[in-house]
């Protein structure tokens, strides 16, 4: 009798060290295929990724022109604190239903997330200008990508130094 | 966090009809960033920043924002629109954890 007891005990020791170690595995499994769905479905517009993996899924690829002289990029030299950065987009451009400015994207080339916001106009705008706060990583360049309803695209880029940094992540 | 999903919207003080005027808006809100563990891995969780912010003027679509975790906490945003008539110019901001705030403001001509 007393034999016995004990081969069982050792036998469920044996049997509940082996389950606990599968379902560690499994947990972790499903933890891995879990971060990588909903960081993709949650930041459809802004994902971890480079700068020109980001600019090709955004813009698959299409020529962009030199806007200097069109948009005007308003963001200071030295950003002493990175997590507030006043920037701002002015667009030399015609509101008509016919021609207006469509998307104005802002970008920070060092962000982990590099695409900070996209801003969606229409002709009711009036003129193409649009002003955020933002977050910046660290020193580099922050752009301003213009779409217009012809689907051209210009761009200007301007360097921001930035003292301490303001993404954490 | 009381304060979270108040804001506040700033108009000249004077405004005529056909003025392409100049609206600053600020809300309250986390804006959470990414967090990492000790090891350097992104924590997985819902994180709650805003993400879209749609502007309305007499009821119709002016302009709207898609934001991302870049976008600083208490965000300010500014945008343009063409004063036509007197009405109410709203704001409205969705974030990812489902919570929408509005703000609004009558413009006034004069």
């Amino acid at each position: 009798m007393v034999d016995g007891g004990a081969q069982v005990e050792e036998r469920t020791g044996m049997t509940r060290r082996a389950v606990l170690g599968t379902l560690g595995a499994v947990g972790v499994a499903a933890v891995a295929g879990v971060t990588a769905t909903s960081s993709a479905v949650a930041q459809a517009l802004g994902q971890n990724e480079p700068i020109e993996a980001a600019l090709r899924r955004v813009f698959g690829g299409r020529p962009m022109k030199d806007g200097r002289g069109v948009i005007k990029l308003d963001a200071p030299l030295i950003a002493e604190n990175g997590a507030v950065v006043p920037v701002s987009v002015e667009v030399d451009a015609p509101m008509t239903p016919q021609r207006y400015v469509k998307h104005i994207y802002i970008v920070a080339d060092k962000n982990r997330i590099p695409v900070v916001a996209r801003a969606v106009l229409t002709p009711d705008s009036g003129q193409a200008y649009v002003g955020a706060n933002i977050r910046l990583g660290e020193s580099g360049s922050v752009r301003a990508i213009v779409e217009q309803s012809d689907g051209a695209l210009l761009q200007v880029t301007r360097e921001v130094r930035v003292i301490v940094g303001g993404c954490g992540g | 966090m009381s304060d979270v999903g108040k804001v506040r919207l700033r108009l000249p003080s004077s405004i005529k009809a056909g003025d392409i005027v100049r609206v600053r808006c600020l809300v309250i809100h986390p804006m959470e960033r990414i967090e990492r563990d000790a090891s350097g891995r992104i924590v997985d969780k819902k994180y709650r920043y805003i993400d879209k912010v749609s502007v309305t003027y007499l009821g119709k679509a002016i302009a709207s924002f898609d934001t991302t975790q870049s976008v600083s906490e208490n965000p300010v945003f500014a945008f343009t629109f063409k004063a036509t008539e007197p009405g109410k110019l709203a704001v409205t901001f969705h974030d990812t954890h489902g919570a929408t705030y509005e703000g609004a403001a009558e413009v006034r001509l004069g």
